[in-house]
Parts: C-alpha cells; structure tokens; sequence
C-alpha cells in the first residue's frame, strides 16, 4: 500500500507540477503578447505591419475544409501581395513576403472553429484581444457569421472581411459598418432558379424539402422568392431535423409526383443522398427534370440514384461550375497550381490533389475573394489604417471587386451584388456520366431579392418568405452559358444585365 | 427475481408488501398506458386525416410502409444498442466509446471497399456485389472488437464495479477517439455501397419496398437469433447470463470470469461496428455520427432496460416505431416536434418504469 | 491526532482560498485585459457551473451531465426576455428582471427534472441526465420560437456591466465566492448532512424516515439555481445564445472540467476550469507542441488525454493531487503511518472536513 502510494505520489505530483507550469507560462506568454488592448490606429506609418487574423474551421462539419479556407487566404496574397507559401503541399504552415499598400501583412492568428457560435466567439476574442488582429477575414459557417457580425458591431476599431458564410443576417439585418461580404448569401446563391423551372421547365407547383436550420431556410427562401416572384406556387414545405437517419417519413409527406410539377431539395451532408434514395423508394423512380436542389446537389448523387437524375436543375455557389471557362478563370485555377504542389482539401475528399481542384470551390473562393478585397482596398489607401480604418472602409464600401468569377460590388448594407448561376445535371452522351453542366448566369443580384427581404423583415423560416409576385431585377435578364461559355461579351468578368441580354434560350442537353 | 420481493424504489425497505397494494399499483400504471396506446392507435387508425399519411383505414398502405419503415430503423437502431446493452448488463460498464468504435469500423469499412472496388469516389452498387459488402463489414467490426477488447484490458480490467470511472474513462477514450478519427478521416461525410443484389425494390403486402431496409431487418434478425443462440445454447453464454444474474457465484464457481469478460467485451464491440457500417450504408456516416448513435443505443436502453437483449429488442421496436410514426401521423404543422415526441416516449416509460421496460436494479 | 490534521487541513485549505481570491482581485491591475476579461472570466462562468456538478456529486453522490442545460436555460431566459426586436419572445424587459425570470426559470426546470430523476441513482442517474441533455438541445432546436432560428444574438448586459466589462469579472468573483462559502456552509447545516447521509446510504435513511427522492429533488433544485447564475453571467459575457450552446459537446465539456479538477473537491471546479481554458487558449503558443504533432486542432485530444490520466491516476483529479502533496509534506516524521493519516488520494475519510472520496471508488 505504501509504496503503490508512494509511486502514484510521485506521479501525480509530476502531473501537478506540469500544470502548475502550464498554467503559469500560460499567465506569461499572455503578458508577453502584444497589444493586447485595442489597436491604437497610429500604425499607419508606412512599413509597419498590418495584423491579419484568419477565422477558419477545424472541428465539426466543416472541420475538413480547414485546408481550403486558409488557402483561399494565402492564394490571395500569393498572387496579388507577392508572398510565397512555407510549404508546396500546405497551406497550414503560413505564407511570407506579403506587401500590400506599402506595408507587409502578417497573420497573427488562425481561429479554429467548430461551425457553432459560441466557439467562434472565442476564437474571433482571441484573435482581437489577446492576438491583437486589425483586420479579420472569416468566418464559414452562417450560425458563426452572425454570431461575429455581432461582435463586430461591438468592435468598430476591427475590420471583418466574411469568409463564406451564407446567412443573411450578418449584412441584412445586423448591419455592422465594419463587416463586408464580397459573396453572396445562400438566398443569393439560388436566384434564378426559381425563373428557370417556371419558363424552362415549365413547373407552375413546387414542394420543397429542406434540412431544419438557418442554411437550409436561407437556400429555400432564396428559391421560394425567385420562383414566387415569377407567378409559382409552393404547395409544401417539409424539414427534416439535422441528424435524420431515416427520410422515409419525412419524404413521405411530400405529394407525389403526379400531383405537383416540382421538387426543391436542400437537404444536405449524408441526407442528399439518402433523402432523394427515400423518395425513390417511396415515390417511384425520378424523373431528373420533377426535381432541383441548391449547391448540395452534384454529379455523385448519380451514382445512387442512376442516371435518372439527369435533368435535375441546381443552385448557385460562389464559385461555378467547372465547365465555365474564361481567361480570369482559368488564370486563377493555374495561380493554385502553381503556388503549391497538391493540397489536402475538403473538397478533394481528404485525399492530396491538385491545388485547383480545392480553388474551383465555393469554401476556398470565397476566403480568396476576402484576401483579394483586402489587397486591392489596402493597395487603393497606400495601407492607411489611421481614423478606426475609415479610408480603408470607404475604399472597401466603393470598389469593385475584380475577381474571377465575376466582378462584386457592395450595397449599402456592405453586402456583395454578385452573379450566380443555375446549372444542370446532363448525361454525357460519349462518357455515360452524370455530370454539372451551367445552364445560364444570373447578373447583379442583391440580397434583399427586390425588397423580399429587408432588415425589418422576419428571417428566412419554416414559414417564410410566404409565396408572392414580384418584379426580380435578373428575371428575364440570365445569360445564357454554351459548353461552358457565356453568350454575352464580358459576361463572366461581371458583365451587368444591360450588356447585350438575349431571350433564355439555354442548352439542356449536352452536345451530341 | 420475482416482483413481490424487490422494491421499485431505494427508499422503501426491502419487506415483502402485501399483493393488494402492489396489484393496485401496478394496475393503475399498466392502466394508463393501456389507455395511451389505445388513443394512439385510434388516432393513426381513424383520426389522422389531416396527417401526410392519412387515417389508416383510407390509406392502408402508408400505414403498412411506415410500419414498416419503424421495423427496418428498429432493427438498425438493435443491432447498435444489443452491444451496448451486452456489456452492461454483464459488466456494468457504460461503455460510452461505444459510438466512436461504430464510426471507428464504418470509416475502416468504407475504405476497404473502395481498395476491393479500385474506385474512390463515385461507387455504385453496379460496382458491389456480396463480397465486397461483406468483407468490410467483417473487417471493420473485427478492427472495432479488437480495439475495444485492448480497451477492456488496459483501462477497464483493473477497476471493475467503479462504475462512474469506467463511465468516465470510456468517455475520455471516445473524445481521443474522435478527435483521431477527425484528424485521420477529414470530417467527410462517408456512406458504402449495398450490394448489387438488395438495392431494388420488392413487393410486400402489396406495397413496392426497398429490399435493401428489408436486408436490413433481415440482418438485424439473425443478429438477434445468433445472440439469442449463443446466450442460451451455448455453455459460454450460459456463463455469461450466470455472469450477468450473480457475478460472485460465478467467480466462486471457479469460473474465469476475466476471460468471460474480455469475449463480452470484444463481441459487444464487434456489434457496434457492425451496426456502424450497416447505417454507413444505409445513410453514410460523418463526424458527429458517433456522438448520435450513442445517444440512439442510449435511448434504447433506457427504454429497454440495460442489460437485457430482450430489452434491446423492445426498446429498438418502440424507438423505431415512433421515429416513423411520428413524422407521418402528426398534424403537418407540428411533425416538426416529432423528434420531441420521441423523447416523450422516453419520459413516459421513464416514469412508469424507471430501470427501463426490462431492466432491473442491481 | 486526527482532529489536529483535520482543523488544520481546514485552516490551510482555507487560506489557500482566500489567497487564490485575493489574488484574482488584484489580477486586473496586474495580468492584461484579454487575460482577464476571456480566459479568467471564462474560468469563473465554467467553474461556477461545474461548482453545482462538484457539490452534487460530493454531496450527494448523483453525476448530473444536465447542468450545462440548465446554464442554456437561464440564457434562453434571458435573451427572450430582454431583446426587442429580432429573434425569440422579444419581451424587452428590464435587464434586471429578467435576471430574476431566468434564475427563476433554470429553478423550475431543474425541480421538475430532478423530481422525475429522484428515484434514479448512481450510474443510471448519470445517463438520465444525458439525456434529460439531449431532450434540451432538440427541444431548443426545434421549438424556433424561443430560441429564435438559430440563437438569440446581440444580447447587451444591464448598463452597470455593459460599460465595463471587468464588471463582469468582479460580478464573477463576487458570485464563485458565494457559491462557495455556501456550499461549503451548506455541509455543515441539517440540510447538507442528511445529503451526505443519503448519499452514503440511502436505505438507512429512508429507514430513519428521511425522504429521500425529496433530498435529492431539492439538491438537484439548488444545483439549477447555481448553473443558473452560471448562465445568467454566460450570455451577458458571450452576448448570445443559440441551440448549439446546451448541445453535447459544452455539456461533456463541463463534466470534463468537473473531473479535471476533482469531482469531489469543491474547489476542483474552479481549479480545473482553470486548467481547461488554459489549455485551450494557450496550446498554440507553447513553443515545440507542434513538434509532437499537437496543434490547436488536435485539442480535444489533449484534454481527452489528459482526463484518461487524471481518471485512471488520480480519481481526485488535480485538487486531490494538491490534497495529497500537503498530507505528505505536512505528516510529521514521527506519526505512524495509519490509514487515517496516509497521504494520497486514496486515503478514506477521517474527518469531517476531509473531502470524501467520489463515488468512482465505491460499489454503487
């Protein structure tokens, strides 16, 4: 007994010690760090660095995608500040030698979230008061964005550049005037869907299904909106709670394919596949043209589901598909492979893959977007931070964005005007593949869908927006996309609505 | 064990009390719950009009396909808690790494299958046929059950009947576990293929069904029998009931109950990876997967009772049952709170029952 | 002998205390505001709400994994209460009242909850609560009135705290002292001897006519007004509140925390609270740790680590470490060595003021 005691003394004292230690080097490397307190703005002078924080996601649903989201950073600054990447097959490691507006740019901090906004609450304090972070790039998920547009709003001596995330709140409804998003939300995302089934399609009734939380609400509201505005009706509304196993009752209460014209998913994670595989079981086999889903839906569903889910129409994301091709794109998809050997992704399946593949995705553009905004803000002021960043934040609220994927400016709520796309799932005649093919690009839309929605109204819901017409400034007005390329000169630079619009007269079948 | 003897609450006494008073208890309990199933039934029966499914007299096949569908998800939902509710019963142990080894064996399966398919993405059952669904299987749950068993060794061997530490050292094991699954696996959502065999469709009671939920519950069903064989039929699992009935006569029988321990513990984990690549392939797993699924064995036996299979069969059927019902037979407005339907079915058999249908204090 | 250890186990533990408090006054004129206002503040709210598993489970012998739900409650409460416009109830009330309204509310809940789970012991009681957990969060999930599509944000504290927030710390302080200093009063009244009666063996006093599924009731009560507070403190820190909050992982965490700094031991909550914001927050800037593999990410396998060791090694966690350092340092030479004054952890009770064994140790 007493020398079982004796040992186990011994080691846990070891393990008292090593806390102790812990806990006091901890109180010491706090003390240590720099400006812990608020910035005091006289960091203008020219040559001083200008601090960077990084909000990205290592744990939780998204936690696969820490990778991409940092890159998207790094790339940014690889090819419009001059750095270089520490590593050729991580993004992880941190990047060097960035320069913008005269000052070289450091990153003081990765954030490391978990998709809830209690962490990143933490993370984003971190970064700011104990890191010392001026400007503060993320985050990913929608939960977390308005969690940090509200802290945002706390901070006005920070500027926050929004990551990817895709509910409205953060711009709509807080309105922080230091929180800019040079993407769209998940509303936005699926503008002009809606007018494509209705005129293309020729759906006049819909139901839809969609997970039971924030960004499922948003890419259904966002569809709702665009198909009601057109003269649709939507007869049914289902949600599925997050974590379903098993759709089969949830599918069963949609109508059945007899009965309605169409199917809007936004059911995601595992649930695409296994929802749309219960309402086959339940329903009968699909017809690929009863059925749209928002960016959830891809090519892979095919290989569950058969290629009877050719036809299916998709949602927009931040970035399109791969069959669209310009010099800007294609400039951007070579700048990723050429800045690192193979990159771990989310998008490519944890597996080390062609930088590219992670850069054709929403996750990584949008940081890249944010990291590009920063750049040419900073480079316009000559890295003026002085006066709470004013000059920066005007230069931040009036420019326009030249980015691959289209052109961006801010609306008054510092909200991203983007353009979209709506695309399709086609079988390829000469490879027998399901594959995404754009069928048209959605110009210039803005967030509040033509005053659908607004600061005062409700936020996207189980019951709303409710079903009415409306004038949408893209309706009518999409481009339509050719294998791939845009029919309207300057199109996919960010060509406005007012450039040479055509009639939508879009492919859907593939070349044969 | 019989009831008269046991009390049902700690703060009584252990007296025999006198049959009246414990008939009449009894009676009232049973009573009320009769009358709840019945204003259930009669609900799905002739009321539920308004419901998506409608009232099971004008639509009888709803009725028969989320009976169904209750049956097929319970079966999934046993062959997960059985493990649980195995090594429990016999050793006490609240094995809360119970989830990670179901995720632990669906990731390890999922990657098998795509070497013996030579694909990596974009697997269709075209691609799959018996084998190749069933070794990962194999492979993965034997990988659960050998890691779970090293578990039992080093960490639970020594401390048996501190029932809250091993409670708090599996669970520590788990938060390791996933964090490793996380780093190793990405966060991707992962699912595996059936077979070519079961993926159509097959008539029963005149409604078109997907065989694969059939072959579910059919696998869930030998899985049932095998434990129900091996518990009865075999001197092993004689041991083990013995085991879970009076542990100290065992041991004074000269019986190596360590030995008897690490089998329950290694087949016990092999169950929870079974049922980790039987729901990868009925719905794909991801991280947070092995969070839910404990907490679906949980519930499980909870309402079953720990420590008895026919608990883990009933408390499966209930659960399944009203995770089916409930989405279909609600009014539309309200299937929203189905999940929270689900949880009451919990507190009410909680409330009359509080070691569950089958359980029993120690 | 005993007596003399004892009292002046007491005296020591006591003055340890009070050293650590007047330490954490003066910590905002000495350590910087990000130290303070995050990770010491953080410490408190966690160490507050661990305090209320610590005293259940010392005092009572019951394991409660609800109590991170009953600190979502309070913030639930509160968020509806005081926003007015934007999401939940938007009742726009008094600040102050409806401080009242969520303590009263987490009082409630946990009344109701700890009745259903009176009858309920030992390992049983632990999964009960876990679930008690997980009916919280989908019930916050899914009833999107009151947790308003996906949280309450842009929760301001009353005035007082919200001009400076070292208020909120100092509030912070002021309430871990209260707590404490109560509940370690609380061992000593009727009331916290027949808990502790009752968690040593309940059939004796039920025999002795002690009622005890209302003992426990009213403990479990007491618990939910101490997270409560918690939460109260929480939301005005954090400024919001959503589902996610009161789900699985916040309410393993604060178990984790519990059983890092010794779930017997009251001062274990803080304590170990301590030692997992730290870990958190300062794991990336510890020189060489990613050498070994370990960046922020991998986190949650740190902790998980490090509570494996502290369970198998030492049930006591880290405050029955220090426990045990003082006994052996403070044995003199010449006293034999019986079991009632053996240092370690594994020591039985021998006194009153000797902090008991947790249920890890014992049959249940």
């Amino acid at each position: 007994m007493k020398r079982r005691t004796a040992r186990r003394g011994t080691v846990v004292a070891s393990v008292a010690v090593v806390g102790l230690t812990v806990g006091a080097g901890a109180f010491v490397a706090d003390a240590a760090h720099p400006a812990s307190t608020a910035p005091t703005g006289s960091a203008a002078a020219s040559g001083e660095p200008i601090k960077l924080g990084v909000l990205a996601e290592c744990e939780g649903e998204f936690g696969g995608f820490n990778e991409d989201v940092i890159a998207g950073v790094t790339l940014a600054m690889i090819n419009q500040a001059g750095a270089t990447s520490n590593s050729r097959t991580t993004a992880t490691e941190g990047f060097s030698g960035a320069v913008a507006g005269g000052r070289p740019i450091d990153v003081v901090g990765v954030g490391c979230g978990d998709a809830t906004p209690d962490r990143i609450i933490q993370e984003v304090r971190t970064l700011v008061e104990q890191d010392g972070a001026e400007i503060v790039i993320g985050p990913l998920s929608g939960d977390e964005a308005i969690a940090v547009a509200n802290y945002a709003k706390d901070h006005p001596d920070v500027t926050f550049i929004d990551g990817i995330a895709g509910s409205q709140d953060p711009t709509l409804a807080v309105q922080a005037p230091n929180y800019f998003r040079f993407h769209g939300d998940g509303a936005q995302w699926n503008a002009g869907l809606g007018d494509t089934v209705y005129n293309d399609a020729g759906w006049r009734t819909v139901a839809v299904i969609a997970d039971d939380y924030s960004f499922a609400w948003t890419s259904a509201a966002g569809f709702i909106a665009d198909f009601c505005a057109v003269g649709g009706d939507v007869v049914a509304r289902v949600f599925p709670p997050l974590g379903t196993t098993d759709y089969s009752s949830w599918v069963q209460q949609l109508p059945d394919p007899d009965e309605v014209d169409g199917y809007f998913w936004a059911v995601g994670g595992t649930g695409t596949e296994a929802a749309l595989e219960a309402f086959v079981n339940s329903k009968g086999d699909l017809t690929g043209d009863q059925h749209a889903g928002n960016l959830f839906f891809n090519p892979s569903l095919a290989t569950a589901l058969g290629p009877d889910i050719a036809g299916a129409y998709i949602g927009g994301f931040a970035s399109f598909p791969g069959d669209v091709h310009t010099p800007a794109i294609d400039d951007y998809k070579a700048s990723a492979d050429a800045a690192w050997d193979s990159l771990v992704g989310g998008t490519t399946g944890g597996e080390a893959a062609a930088p590219s593949q992670s850069a054709s995705f929403g996750f990584m553009y949008g940081y890249y977007t944010a990291g590009l905004a920063l750049i040419q803000a900073l480079n316009a002021v000559d890295g003026d931070l002085s006066d709470g960043h004013a000059a920066l934040r005007d230069a931040l609220s009036t420019m326009t964005l030249e980015a691959p994927f289209g052109n961006v400016t801010l609306d008054e709520n510092r909200q991203g005007i983007i353009d979209t796309y709506v695309a399709q799932l086609v079988l390829d005649e000469e490879s027998g593949d399901v594959v995404q093919k754009t069928v048209s690009i959605v110009p210039q839309v803005d967030q509040t869908f033509g005053g659908t929605f607004g600061p005062d109204t409700p936020p996207p819901s189980r019951d709303f927006p409710g079903c009415e017409t409306r004038d949408l400034p893209w309706s009518g007005n999409e481009i339509p996309v050719v294998d791939g390329v845009p029919q309207t000169e300057g199109a996919a630079s960010g060509g406005s609505a007012a450039a040479g619009t055509e009639a939508m007269a879009p492919e859907t079948t593939a070349a044969a | 064990m019989t009831a008269d003897v046991v009390s049902d609450s700690l703060e009584q006494p252990l007296v025999p009390r006198p049959h009246l008073g414990r008939r009449r208890r009894w009676d009232w309990k049973l009573v009320t719950g009769a009358v709840l199933i019945a204003l259930v039934l009669a609900w799905i029966l002739f009321f539920a009009r308004g419901t998506s499914a409608g009232a099971a007299i004008d639509e009888p096949g709803k009725f028969v396909v989320t009976l169904l569908d209750g049956l097929t998800l319970a079966g999934l939902y046993f062959i997960v808690a059985s493990g649980f509710t195995l090594i429990f019963g016999l050793m006490r142990t609240v094995n809360m790494a119970h989830g990670s080894l179901f995720l632990l064996a669906a990731y390890i399966a999922v990657e098998v299958q795509q070497r013996m398919v030579g694909k990596t993405r974009n697997i269709t059952s075209d691609d799959v046929d018996m084998w190749s669904w069933a070794l990962p299987l194999l492979i993965g749950s034997a990988i659960a059950a050998v890691i779970g068993f090293v578990i039992f060794a080093v960490f639970l061997r020594w401390n048996h009947g501190q029932e809250l530490r091993q409670a708090l050292i599996t669970l520590a094991i788990s938060v390791i576990l996933a964090d490793q699954i996380l780093a190793h696996a990405g966060g991707l959502a992962e699912s595996m293929a059936w077979p070519k065999g079961v993926t159509h469709f097959t008539q029963i009671f005149g409604q078109r069904y997907a065989t694969s939920r059939l072959f579910v519950l059919a696998i869930a069903l030998v899985v049932g029998g095998a434990l129900w064989l091996w518990l009865n039929r075999t001197r092993m699992g004689i041991v083990i009931r013995a085991g879970v009935a009076d542990e100290q006569m065992v041991r004074a029988l000269g019986i190596n109950i360590g030995i008897v321990f690490a089998i329950t513990f290694f087949v016990g984990s092999f169950l929870a990876g079974m049922g980790g690549v039987m729901v990868a392939s009925f719905a794909g797993v991801s991280t947070g997967a092995d969070g839910q699924w404990l907490l679906h064995s949980l519930v499980v036996v909870i309402i079953g009772g720990l420590g008895s299979i026919r608990g883990a069969v009933a408390g499966a059927v209930l659960y399944g049952m009203v995770s089916a019902f409930a989405p279909a037979y609600l009014p539309r407005d309200y299937t929203y709170y189905s999940i929270i339907f689900t949880f009451g079915l919990l507190a009410i058999v909680l409330a009359v029952r509080p070691y569950g249908l089958f359980g029993r204090p120690e | 002998m005993n007596e003399t250890i004892a009292s002046s186990r007491r005296t020591i533990r006591t003055a340890v205390v009070v050293a650590a408090v007047a330490l954490l006054l003066v910590m905002p004129l000495i350590g910087t505001d990000f130290f303070v206002n995050f990770a010491l503040t953080r410490t408190l709210i966690l160490g507050v709400a661990a305090s209320s598993i610590v005293f259940l489970s010392s005092s009572v012998g019951m394991v409660s994994l609800a109590q991170y739900l009953l600190v979502g409650v309070a913030g639930f409460t509160i968020g509806n209460c005081v926003a007015e416009s934007g999401k939940g109830l938007k009742l726009g009330l008094n600040p102050w009242l409806a401080v009242v309204i969520a303590l009263a509310a987490s009082v409630l809940v946990a009344l109701v909850l700890g009745a259903i789970g009176s009858r309920t012991t030992g390992i049983y009681f632990l999964m009960l609560t876990l679930t008690y957990a997980v009916i919280g969060y989908y019930v916050f999930s899914q009833v999107t009135s009151i947790s308003g599509f996906g949280g309450i944000t842009g929760v301001d504290p009353p005035g007082f705290f919200h001009e400076h927030p070292v208020r909120i710390y100092f509030g912070l302080l002021v309430l871990s002292v209260v707590v404490y200093a109560g509940l370690r009063a609380l061992r000593r009244t009727p009331f916290g001897l027949s808990l502790e009666g009752i968690r040593d063996d309940p059939v004796r006093m039920g025999a002795l006519g002690f009622n005890v599924p209302l003992h426990r009731t009213l403990a479990f009560t007491l618990a939910g007004l101490i997270a409560g507070a918690a939460g109260v403190f929480n939301i005005w820190w954090n400024g919001q509140i959503d589902p996610t909050s009161v789900a699985i992982g916040p309410t393993l965490d604060l178990l984790v925390v519990a059983v890092i700094g010794g779930i017997g031991n009251l001062e274990g909550a803080w304590l170990g609270a301590f030692v997992y914001v730290v870990a958190n927050n300062y794991l990336r800037s510890l020189p060489l740790v990613d050498h070994i593999g370990i960046t922020e990410a991998r986190f949650n396998t740190v902790v998980g680590a490090l509570v494996l060791l502290i369970v198998v090694l030492s049930p006591e966690g880290l405050s029955g470490i220090f426990a045990g350092l003082f006994d052996r340092v403070s044995r003199p030479r010449s006293a034999p060595l019986t079991p009632a004054t053996a240092g370690g952890p594994a020591a039985p009770p021998s006194s009153t003021n000797q902090q008991p064994t947790s249920n890890m140790e014992e049959q249940q």
